[in-house]
């Protein structure tokens, strides 16, 4: 048992990597197939290789710290963005048997700890002493702050409706109906939300390549550079992976084709939301940074609380209260 | 002694929090004295954890940690960000100081072992966070809803002095 508790991290971590250089991959693929281009096929058969080269070039890079720069905080901020990416993924029940704990808070859990990820990010914008960096930080910072907001207010309605912050819970109720499909409008709020806090296009104002060269990681060379992408994507699958909980059912199997063990439903589902996100890449422009906090603060956040309100008083209502 | 895990958590947790606030007193640039914080905060939600309080824990990380230390980092990166220049303390004001901590300790240690402990251990399972939620809105619904209108009229207040601010310069 011990040993297993052991090796079950390390084998999510391998997963996790295997995933986010595939992730990289597939990301460049569809965006080149959306665009009409073939994406990168040079290295490797299908060009399964060039995250592997890309990732190893950036491993043999030079290691610059600016003359300026702060250099304690300047090396510690990667590994304060990427730890709390990896630690979320402790709560996340991916079947009945594969998860890690059975934390009565999961929920809340996952978006106290993924807001650590901001210092992380504010202390290198910070630390580089480069003006991009730091606006990069700064806006970043804000807008996370800002969306994390509607994400938590707009899970209010499954934790009504499941009466519980476990996360092992809120799939286990949602046997009969997703709650996608009650709970709608908390579901789109979620996934904006969601999108904003991933730092992801539409909402990729911290890295806007065209207005502030590359955002808090500007100064960033090597593998420093290469642990905050690495944070990024781990977001992505631990983002993903929440989602399916939450609103897809998690592991639990559609029309009752259970013949398809569970990990598969899980994976299929993760999967989904991983292509939404490339696909929104590749289709969506980004948003005007006097629109983003607009947005957050007089769209979705309303919207979130209506949606508390709507399910409270749906709960009530009699025939459909069984939902709720 | 025994050593147990338990034990040996709340030793490493508390050397944590404790050297956390150490270094944030002297640490010379603002910017590490609030990672310095930060981390303080950090330490003290693993020890609710260890005392059973997983919901505490969780909040204290999310208000704290994240929201509270975010603020205070956002704040200094408006500054400036030289070296704040050490200002030369006289030798007497150093002796005054350690006589009012030292009083204060005592003060702090008398209330403490006065204080009557409450014996026997509780079950954790009987306060989880369903008990915590009834007891917060009908038992003390009231404290509670006084609470959220004097938040909200802080919220107003700093919005009324923003835009004061904002009516001078235009």
């Amino acid at each position: 048992m011990s040993l297993l508790a052991i090796l079950a991290p390390v084998l999510l971590l391998v997963i996790v990597l295997a995933f986010v250089t595939y992730a990289i991959l597939f990301e460049r693929k569809v965006i080149g197939w959306m665009q009409n281009r073939i994406g990168p096929n040079r290295v490797g058969p299908w060009g399964m290789l060039q995250t592997v080269a890309d990732v190893f070039k950036l491993l043999i890079k030079e290691d610059v710290i600016p003359e300026k720069a702060d250099r304690a905080l300047f090396k510690l901020a990667p590994a304060i963005a990427f730890v709390p990416a990896f630690a979320v993924l402790a709560v996340i029940p991916f079947t009945e048997t594969w998860k890690f704990t059975d934390f009565a808070v999961g929920l809340l859990y996952y978006m106290a700890v993924s807001s650590i990820t901001i210092i992380g990010i504010m202390v290198g914008g910070w630390a580089s002493n480069n003006k991009y960096a730091l606006l990069g930080g700064m806006r970043s910072a804000a807008q996370m702050i800002s969306y994390e907001i509607p994400l938590v207010m707009s899970v209010v309605g499954i934790i009504m409706t499941t009466g519980s912050l476990n996360l092992n819970d809120i799939v286990h109720s949602q046997k009969h109906v997703w709650f996608i499909f009650p709970q709608i409008i908390g579901f789109l709020v979620f996934l904006i939300a969601a999108v904003s806090e991933l730092n992801r296009t539409p909402f990729d104002l911290p890295e806007a390549e065209s207005e502030l060269v590359a955002g808090y990681h500007v100064e960033y060379t090597g593998f420093r550079f290469a642990f905050f992408m690495l944070a990024e994507y781990v977001y992505v699958f631990a983002m993903a992976s929440l989602t399916t909980v939450l609103y897809l059912g998690g592991w639990n199997a559609p029309f009752g084709l259970t013949i398809i063990p569970p990990i598969i439903w899980f994976i299929l589902k993760f999967l989904l939301v991983v292509f939404f996100l490339f696909w929104l890449r590749a289709t969506m422009p980004r948003i005007r940074v006097d629109q983003l906090m607009q947005f957050a603060w007089k769209v979705l956040l309303p919207l979130a609380i209506f949606n508390i309100f709507l399910t409270a008083v749906l709960k009530e209502v009699p025939g459909i209260g069984h939902f709720y | 002694m025994n050593l147990s895990g338990e034990f040996i958590a709340f030793f490493v947790l508390s050397v944590m929090a404790i050297g956390g606030a150490v270094f944030m007193i002297n640490m010379q640039r603002v910017m590490h004295m609030a990672l310095a914080l930060a981390f303080t905060f950090f330490s003290i939600a693993g020890i609710y954890l260890l005392l059973n309080a997983p919901f505490l824990a969780v909040i204290q990380v999310l208000i704290y940690t994240g929201a509270i230390s975010i603020l205070m980092l956002f704040g200094i990166m408006l500054t400036k960000h030289r070296y704040e220049e050490k200002s030369a303390v006289a030798r007497w004001q150093g002796v005054i100081g350690f006589i009012g901590v030292a009083c204060f300790l005592g003060v702090l240690m008398w209330t403490i072992y006065r204080t009557p402990l409450l014996s026997g251990q509780g079950n954790p399972k009987d306060f989880g966070i369903h008990q915590l939620g009834a007891a917060v809105f009908k038992e003390y619904a009231i404290p509670f809803e006084v609470a959220s209108i004097l938040l909200l009229v802080a919220l107003v207040g700093a919005v009324i002095l923003a835009k004061r601010e904002e009516n001078e310069c235009s």
